[in-house]
């Protein structure tokens, strides 16, 4: 008897949908899915070849297969079903898809869903958190620019008009440099720029009051919500 | 105050997988398991060569800015700041940045442990600091809950961290390389105070996977004696009293079965549970009497715990060609002491000098147990800050179990003129007083595992002063295959024997030997404490009054226990045989999975003489396949890597007091041995002391020491693919008639 089934009653919503979703989608891109979840990242790559090889679309690959995957996988650690490790070894797996897929991404001329930027704020170090932001926001589609750590207000602003972004995401771990989001705030009035951009923070200080109080659009507790949140922040504009 | 610098010397990194793995909230049950554990494997050793570590500690007074409510400026404090600097962190960046996400987050975890590690030593060394000025320590404070994160700026420019480390500061007070704390200590005039290791109770950091929050203080009472430890969230008092050395035993492994380890709550409230009334009669509940590994302290308390009492333990000490003597021999002349050091018991034999005749023997705990029941927690210990205190206790138990054999004899400590001592490479560091925190962590490496010669006065210090004799250790072949091992090779002819053997001991390490003259192959298998009675519901050691013999007929029991005393649990040899009874009775199947009827129950062997059961579990049974597959993996691995079949191995050594109650075919039935090779099995005894009394007795027992080691080589089985190939085959139970 399937364990599974058996204790937990029919699968929740998102899977009955997920599973809908499969009569549509090629057999192989599904069985990308179900790879990247389980983290297996050689049998992802060698069925992305094989996917290509077949002729299938390389946006079904990329939507359907790795971040349909990711998705899953993000989703249920918001749930507390996974934890930190089969996320990452989910997101090496999406990762070793997606290089093998880029350069037919380019060829087809397939859009991101959206495009930020992420940094660690001025006078703040710390980057595993920034670096989990980033991972997910890859995994829901978004392209990434990465500013590292200590990044400048005027750094975050520039970048983000280069690139043409549509959010800048901030990250700070201590009391003492959490302020310098409002600074990259301020920055971003004073230009003019402040509703071309939407502005999520997070880190282990920061709150969603905080966040209203220095005038962001969205605080997340967590990389996997920011990427949620991020994704449905690009869809609603 | 007068201001000073203090360079933090002999700082060692230390990374515990475990820690590494329970800071991602990885463990063996999650499905990434297997591959977080790869890439662990694949980095740890270049991790560790990349950890530099550096640590500074200067004593100066908080300025106007830094000044707290509680502590005005002025104030001394001492601030140690610890850096193992940047390497590791610019490879978590690089791997994140590549995609590789498994990698990064290893890194980060590595480093913060490896960070975490130096803790110990900044404390070690405040301590010794203190120690010089006369000076205790009031608080610990922790930026920026306790004190203002600018106090990082103020030790980053009195410290000169960065002429001295290198270390630069952001303009939020955060220093550069990342992976750096900085600690402030509140000097106290009152030398008697130290409050210098990190308090979680006052944390604010929640969400940190190393919040160990000491909820309750417990005083705890114990004769006339009295001392203050904390218990943790969720920590059961049982865990917190063997956790801070008091040596309670419980045979049930604190799960509410065997009623051993009862304490009397004196103030703070206790529920009953369901087992404390089934345990303690009526006036000793109302007394305060609860079974302490159900207990979980949510409040301070004052608690009484019952006196030590001493352990009769039936230890091993007849051996191939000794056995006691008759006192025929004389008390006068040389005498010389050999000496089996193990993980849990003590056995020394006295022998004449001349003559080379065993005296007499004495047995004792060793009473490091207080401190962990095996050798990774001793060594835990050891690195924990408490390797002195082992030394101490060992050495201690040495010179009584020396004395008690003088005493009885009537042999005068001039007479004796050589000791020697075998024993695990734990035991060894341990006694000598080396550090340990290498022997824990891969790749395993001993300080030293050499023949050591020293006068006892040196080994045993001062209470042995005066005592020139010799002592010998032996040599051992590496972390995990000792000198006990060796000395017992030595007592089984390994270096003379043509023929290809096998020796096995069945404790914790379960460390295995194969081969001949011209070759050896050792290991060692976790095969854990099934086989000593450890982590098995009822189980418990070999002492009077444990089941030792089992037959099951249906549901007819029928039992044979050491001493033929009325039983009150489970040994070692009483395990296998259940198992083996179990099997064949058809209440397990070859999965080691029980019948409907006694799953959820257990199934019952015998009872108490309180009337309560004694009952081998389904989790018991799954300990003993891990166990046994244990074995019989390391025994397959090893022939493969000889290169020969079970069919050439011409005896099987069972060394280890277990082995000498072992019904050799209940082991074979239950797959621990090949089938084939049930005739061939030997159990030699205790072959360690055995071979630790050859050591005195034979003039050319250095050489063949020296020939055994030469041709021994460890495997490690660990990583072995084979290893765990064999490992899973060999958890199955062959249906098959023993009889």
């Amino acid at each position: 008897m399937d364990l599974a089934a058996a204790g937990t009653g029919w699968p929740d919503g998102q899977r009955i949908l997920y599973k809908e979703e499969t009569d549509m989608a090629a057999e192989i891109v599904v069985e990308i899915s179900e790879l990247l979840q389980k983290g297996r990242a050689k049998n992802v790559k060698n069925l992305v070849q094989e996917a290509l090889d077949q002729g299938i679309d390389p946006k079904e690959i990329l939507n359907d297969g790795l971040l349909a995957g990711m998705m899953v996988v993000g989703g249920k650690f918001k749930r507390n079903e996974v934890f930190v490790p089969e996320v990452l070894v989910a997101a090496r797996a999406m990762n070793a898809g997606i290089t093998l897929l880029e350069p037919k991404l380019v060829e087809v001329g397939n859009e991101p869903v959206g495009k930020a930027v992420v940094g660690t704020v001025k006078g703040d170090l710390h980057d595993i958190g920034k670096n989990l932001v980033v991972m997910m926001l890859k995994g829901a589609g978004f392209d990434v620019v990465d500013l590292g750590t200590d990044v400048e207000a005027d750094v975050f602003i520039e970048r983000a008009e280069e690139e043409n972004a549509d959010i800048i995401c901030m990250s700070a771990l201590l009391t003492t440099t959490m302020p310098y989001m409002q600074t990259v705030i301020d920055a971003l009035q004073e230009k003019g720029l402040r509703e071309k951009y939407i502005v999520m923070i997070g880190g282990a200080p920061v709150n969603d009051a905080f966040a209203k109080q220095i005038g962001a659009d969205y605080y997340t507790p967590d990389a996997a919500t920011a990427a949620e949140t991020a994704r449905r922040a690009v869809t609603d504009r | 105050m007068v201001e000073r610098l203090y360079e933090i010397d002999k700082l060692k990194v230390l990374v515990k997988r475990e820690s590494v793995f329970g800071a991602l909230q990885c463990d063996e049950t999650s499905p990434a398991y297997q591959e977080i554990l790869e890439e662990y494997d694949a980095i740890i050793d270049e991790m560790m060569t990349l950890a530099q570590p550096v640590g500074i500690l200067g004593i100066f007074s908080l300025s106007a800015e830094t000044a707290t409510d509680e502590f005005p400026e002025g104030t001394p404090v001492l601030y140690g700041v610890m850096s193992i600097g940047d390497g590791i962190r610019k490879c978590s960046t690089q791997a994140f940045q590549s995609g590789n996400y498994v990698r990064g987050m290893l890194c980060d975890a590595i480093a913060d442990e490896a960070l975490f590690s130096l803790e110990g030593r900044m404390v070690e060394k405040v301590r010794e600091v203190c120690g010089k000025l006369g000076l205790g320590i009031r608080r610990r404070l922790e930026a920026p809950h306790d004190i203002s994160m600018q106090v990082q700026y103020e030790a980053w420019q009195k410290l000169e961290l960065e002429k001295r480390c290198h270390i630069h500061i952001s303009e939020g007070f955060m220093y550069d390389p990342v992976k750096t704390f900085c600690q402030v200590f509140v000097v106290s005039e009152n030398a008697e105070e130290f409050r210098a290791e990190h308090d979680c109770r006052k944390c604010k950091n929640t969400q940190c996977t190393r919040r160990n929050v000491p909820r309750s203080e417990i005083v705890v009472r114990r004769g006339t004696e009295e001392r203050t430890i904390y218990a943790g969230e969720q920590e059961s008092l049982l865990s917190v009293l063997i956790k801070e050395g008091y040596f309670i035993d419980p045979v049930c492994g604190g799960r509410g079965y065997c009623g051993k380890c009862g304490i009397q709550v004196v103030i703070g409230s206790a529920p009953v549970t369901a087992a404390d009334e089934e345990k303690f009669l009526q006036d000793k509940l109302e007394a305060g009497w609860r079974l302490s590994c159900l207990l979980m302290p949510t409040e301070d308390m004052v608690i009484r715990i019952p006196e030590q009492e001493e352990e009769a333990f039936e230890v091993l000490s007849v051996h191939g060609s000794g056995g006691r003597q008759d006192n025929t021999d004389s008390i006068a002349g040389v005498k010389e002491i050999a000496i089996d050091l193990g993980t849990t018991t003590l056995v020394m034999e006295l022998l004449d000098g001349v003559t080379g005749r065993i005296i007499d023997t004495a047995a004792a705990v060793n009473n490091q147990r207080r401190y962990g029941t095996d050798v990774i927690s001793r060594i835990q210990a050891s690195v924990d800050g408490k390797g002195q205190l082992l030394q101490e206790t060992i050495r201690k138990d040495l010179i009584d179990g020396i004395e008690t054999l003088l005493n009885r004899t009537g042999v005068s400590g001039e007479q004796v003129n050589r000791i020697s001592i075998a024993g695990n490479t734990t035991m060894i560091h341990l006694l000598m007083g080396y550090d340990c925190s290498t022997l824990g962590v891969y790749p395993f490496t001993p300080v030293n595992i050499g023949l050591i010669r020293q006068t006892c006065s040196e080994l045993l210090g001062d209470r042995a002063e005066g005592m020139e004799a010799e002592a010998w250790i032996l040599p051992g072949i590496s972390a995990y295959v000792g000198g006990d091992i060796a000395a017992g090779l030595l007592a089984c002819d390994f270096d003379q024997s043509e023929s290809i053997c096998l020796m096995v001991d069945l404790g914790t390490n379960g460390e295995m030997a194969l081969g001949n003259r011209e070759r050896i192959l050792v290991a060692s298998t976790a095969a854990g404490p099934a086989f000593e009675g450890g982590n098995i519901t009822c189980g418990m050691g070999s002492v009077a009054g444990a089941v030792c013999s089992v037959e099951i007929e249906g549901t007819d029991v029928k039992l044979g226990t050491i001493g033929d005393k009325p039983p009150t649990g489970i040994c070692g040899t009483g395990v296998i045989e259940t198992a083996a009874g179990l099997v064949r009775a058809g209440i397990s199947d070859e999965t080691g999975l029980f019948a409907e009827a006694y799953f959820d129950t257990g199934f019952p062997l015998g009872k108490n003489a309180d009337g309560s059961l004694i009952l081998f579990t389904q989790k018991d049974m799954r300990e003993v396949q891990l166990a046994k597959a244990a074995v019989r993996a390391g025994i397959e691995t090893l022939l493969l890597r000889y290169g020969i079949g079970k069919e050439q191995i011409d005896k099987i050594y069972l060394a280890g007091g277990f082995g000498y109650w072992l019904d050799c075919k209940k082991a074979v039935a239950i797959g621990m041995f090949p089938e084939e090779l049930a005739g061939r099995i030997e159990a030699v005894g205790n072959s360690s002391l055995e071979g630790a009394v050859r050591m005195l007795r034979e003039k050319d027992s250095i050489e063949r020491l020296e020939r055994i080691l030469s041709v021994s080589e460890e495997i490690s089985l660990a990583a072995d693919q084979d290893f765990h190939a064999f490992y899973m085959d060999a958890m199955m139970f062959a249906v098959q008639d023993v009889t």
